[in-house]
C-alpha cells in the first residue's frame, strides 16, 4: 500500500522532465549562491575558524553537505505542507481516507516518495557540487556515511510527520513552514558554524535531527569515524523515537477532530 | 427445538440483515471555528435528526435543495464525518467502531470532479486505488480491464485524467467506486453539471447495478425528475430533516391532481415572488421569450385569488391549467417554495 502511493508519486513527478531539470537546476543555483558568498566573505576556500570550531576547514564541503542535507530534511514536511494541503483542497485526500486503508501508512508513503525524490535530485546535485569544487568523494566514505544518512532520514521522517496532523487541522500552514525551513537553514548550522551563535540558539538546535545529522556526515568526511561523534549520534537517535511519537500523537488528535469539522478544503 | 431454530433463524436475519443502511436520530452539527481544547465555539446544525432505512438491493434517493444535508449526511454513512448524534448501521456495522470494515464493503462516488489524479492516467488511477482497496494482485488487470470496459473509457485508458470531459471523469470515478465490488454504492449528485448524453448514461448504469448486479445504491440529488424516474425510494430532505419519505408514487399522492395548477407568465421578479403567501414556485425559466412556469398548490377557492395577486404585482398570465402532479409539486406542497429558491 505504501509501495502504491510511491509508485502514485513517481509517476505524477518524472511524468514532467522539464519538471525535475529545473527543480536540479533551482537546486544547484542556490549552492553556488551561497558557497561563492561564504568562499567571499571568508578570502578562500580554507578557513581556520571553521576548521577550529567544526574540524572542517573546507568551506564548499562544509557547504555542500549541510545543504544538501538541509534540502532533504525538509522534504517530509513539504509533502505534508504542499502535497497535503493540495489533495485536501481537491477532495483526492479523502478519495483516499475513505479506502480501507490506514490513513498514517498512506501519510507516510507520501512523505516517504518525497523524501526519495529529493534525495535523488539531491544526490545528482551533490555529484555535480564535488565535481565542481574539486571535493574528493570515494565510495569508502561514501558507505561509511550510509548508516549515519539512513538514521538522519528515518529522524527527517518523524520530525516531518508532526506536520500531517498540523496541516490537516489548520489547513493553510504552508508559509509557516517556508518561515520554519529557512531558520532551520540557520539554526543546524548549514552554512556556517553554529559556535558563532548566542548559547540559546545552541542548545536549541540540539533538538533538530538536521544538526547532528550534518555535524556526523562532515566529521566523517574530514577524515573522523563514528567514535569521534558519539553524542551527535546517541542524540540523533534519541530523536527518532521522540519525533515519531510526538508526530504520531499529534496525528491521532488531528485525525479525530478532522472527522468533526470534515476533510473539505473550505 | 423449534423455537431455537426460530431463534438461530432471527438472530440471522437481524446479522445478516435486510437493511443496508440504517440511521436513527442522526445529526451533524458543524463547528465555526477549530475546536481546540479549551476554546468555546459556536456549532451550525446541518443535519439534524434523520432515520430512515435502506433495503439491500434497492435504490434509495436522498432529494432536497442546496445545503439541505444531503452531503453531510452521506459522509457520516460512509463514515467520513462524525456524527454529533444518533446512530447509523452499513450492512449491520457501526459507522463510529467499525469504519474499517464498513470502508472495505462500499464505496464512494463523491461531489465534485477532482476526487481522482488528474495527473494520472485513467488505467493508474485505478490501479493506485485497486491497490490501496488490497484488490488481490492477480484479479487486478482483469477487472481495471472490465470496469474500464464497462464505462466506456477502455479506448482512453493512457490518456490523463486532466484531458478528460467532465462527463468522462464522471465515469472514471464511478468504475473507481466499483474496484472493491462495494456491496453499497453511494452516489453524490452522480449526474450534476453533465451534458444530457452523459447524465442518461450515468443513470441507467446506476440502474443496472441494482436490477443486474443487486447492489444497493443510496444517491442524492436536487433534480426532481431524476429522483422519481430512478429511485425506488425518495426520502425528501430539507433544513436538515427528512420531511416525507416513500415511494415516487407514494409521493405523489400526497398531492391532489385538481389542486396542481401551472401558470405561464410574463414580467415575473421571482424574489416578489418567494414572499408570497401561496404554496407555489416557479420551476422554469425561457430566458428567449421571458415565459415563466409557475407551480403552485392551491384548491378553487385559492386559484383566484392567486391570480389576482399575481395580476396586482404587474404579473402578464399568458394562461392557467391543471396539471399531472409531480413530485416538484410534492416539494412545493410541503414546503411552500420550490426546489431551488
Ligand atoms: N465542513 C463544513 N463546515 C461547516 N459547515 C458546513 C460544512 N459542510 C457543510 N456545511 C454546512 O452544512 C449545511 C449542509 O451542507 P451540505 O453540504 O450537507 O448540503 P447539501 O444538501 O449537500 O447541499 P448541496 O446541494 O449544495 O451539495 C450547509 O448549510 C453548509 O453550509
Ligand atoms: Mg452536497
Amino acid at each position: 500500500m505504501i509501495l502504491a502511493v510511491v509508485e502514485k508519486e513517481f509517476r505524477m513527478f518524472f511524468r514532467y522532465p522539464l519538471r525535475v531539470i529545473s527543480s536540479i537546476l533551482v537546486g544547484i543555483v542556490f549552492l553556488l549562491q551561497f558557497v561563492y558568498f561564504g568562499q567571499a566573505v571568508l578570502g578562500g576556500r580554507y578557513s581556520a575558524l571553521l576548521e577550529a570550531s567544526t574540524g572542517m576547514g573546507d568551506y564548499p564541503t562544509y557547504a555542500l553537505i549541510g545543504y544538501v542535507l538541509w534540502w532533504v530534511s525538509v522534504s517530509p514536511m513539504e509533502a505534508y505542507v504542499w502535497g497535503v494541503r493540495r489533495e485536501l483542497q481537491r477532495g483526492t485526500f479523502e478519495t483516499n481516507v475513505l479506502s480501507p486503508s490506514r490513513l498514517t501508512g498512506l501519510l507516510f508513503g507520501l512523505a516517504l516518495s518525497w523524501l526519495l525524490m529529493d534525495s535523488a535530485l539531491m544526490a545528482v546535485v551533490f555529484a555535480l557540487g564535488a565535481a565542481l569544487f574539486d571535493i574528493p568523494v570515494t565510495i569508502p566514505l561514501l558507505l561509511k556515511s550510509l548508516p549515519a544518512i539512513i538514521a538522519s532520514l528515518v529522524a527527517f521522517l518523524g520530525f516531518g510527520f508532526i506536520f500531517a496532523g498540523l496541516v490537516m487541522l489548520l489547513k493553510n500552514i504552508g508559509p509557516f513552514a517556508q518561515i520554519f525551513e529557512f531558520a532551520m537553514l540557520f539554526l543546524s548550522g548549514v552554512f556556517f558554524p553554529l559556535a558563532v551563535m548566542p548559547d540559546w540558539v545552541i542548545s536549541l538546535s540540539k533538538l533538530f535531527p538536521l544538526t547532528h545529522s550534518v555535524n556526523i556526515v562532515r566529521t566523517l568526511f574530514a577524515g573522523g569515524g563514528y567514535s569521534d561523534v558519539g553524542s551527535s549520534l546517541l542524540w540523533l537517535l534519541a530523536l527518532i523515537p521522540l519525533y515519531w511519537g510526538i508526530g504520531y500523537l499529534l496525528f491521532r488528535w488531528a485525525e479525530r477532530t478532522t472527522r468533526v469539522i470534515g476533510y473539505g478544503g473550505y | 427445538m423449534k423455537a431455537m431454530f426460530l431463534f438461530a433463524g432471527v438472530k440471522w436475519v437481524r446479522g445478516c440483515g435486510m437493511w443496508a443502511v440504517e440511521a436513527e436520530d442522526l445529526r451533524k452539527s458543524y463547528p465555526k471555528k477549530i475546536p481546540l481544547p479549551f476554546r468555546r465555539v459556536e456549532w451550525v446544525e446541518a443535519v439534524r435528526g434523520i432515520s430512515f432505512r435502506v433495503r439491500r438491493g434497492e435504490l434509495f434517493g436522498l432529494l432536497g435543495p442546496n445545503g439541505a444535508g444531503k452531503t453531510t449526511t452521506i459522509k457520516m454513512l460512509t463514515t467520513l464525518l462524525e456524527p454529533s448524534g444518533g446512530t447509523a448501521r452499513i450492512l449491520g456495522l457501526d459507522v463510529r467502531r467499525n469504519a474499517r470494515e464498513i470502508r472495505r464493503r462500499i464505496n464512494l462516488v463523491a461531489e465534485g470532479e477532482r476526487t481522482l489524479y488528474w495527473r494520472l492516467s485513467a488505467y493508474e488511477n485505478l490501479k493506485y486505488f485497486a491497490r490501496i482497496y488490497y484488490v488481490p494482485k492477480d484479479e487486478e488487470r482483469e477487472r481495471i480491464e472490465r470496469l474500464l470496459k464497462l464505462v466506456g473509457l477502455w479506448e482512453r485508458r493512457n490518456d490523463l485524467v486532466m484531458n478528460f470531459s467532465r462527463g468522462m471523469k464522471q465515469r472514471l470515478a464511478i468504475a473507481k467506486a466499483l474496484i472493491n465490488d462495494p456491496e453499497v454504492l453511494f452516489l453524490d449528485e452522480p449526474t450534476l453539471g453533465l451534458d444530457v448524453q452523459s447524465a442518461i448514461f450515468v443513470r441507467e448504469f446506476i440502474r443496472r447495478l441494482v436490477d443486474e448486479d443487486g447492489k444497493t445504491v443510496l444517491l442524492t440529488t436536487h433534480y426532481m425528475a431524476e429522483a422519481e424516474r430512478l429511485c425506488d425510494r425518495i426520502a425528501i430532505i430539507d433544513h436538515g430533516k427528512i420531511i416525507a419519505l416513500d415511494t415516487p408514487k407514494g409521493l405523489k399522492k400526497l398531492v391532489r391532481e385538481e389542486e396542481t395548477i401551472e401558470i405561464r407568465a410574463k414580467n415575473i421578479e421571482p424574489e416578489k415572488m418567494s414572499s408570497s403567501p401561496f404554496k407555489m414556485a416557479v420551476i422554469e425559466r425561457n430566458p428567449e421569450t421571458g415565459v415563466l412556469r409557475l407551480r403552485a398548490q392551491v384548491d378553487e377557492e385559492e386559484l383566484p385569488k392567486l391570480v389576482e395577486w399575481l395580476v396586482r404585482r404587474g404579473v402578464k398570465v399568458l394562461s392557467v391549467e391543471r396539471r399531472e402532479p409531480t413530485l416538484e409539486d410534492v416539494f412545493i406542497k410541503l414546503t411552500g417554495r420550490g426546489l431551488r429558491d
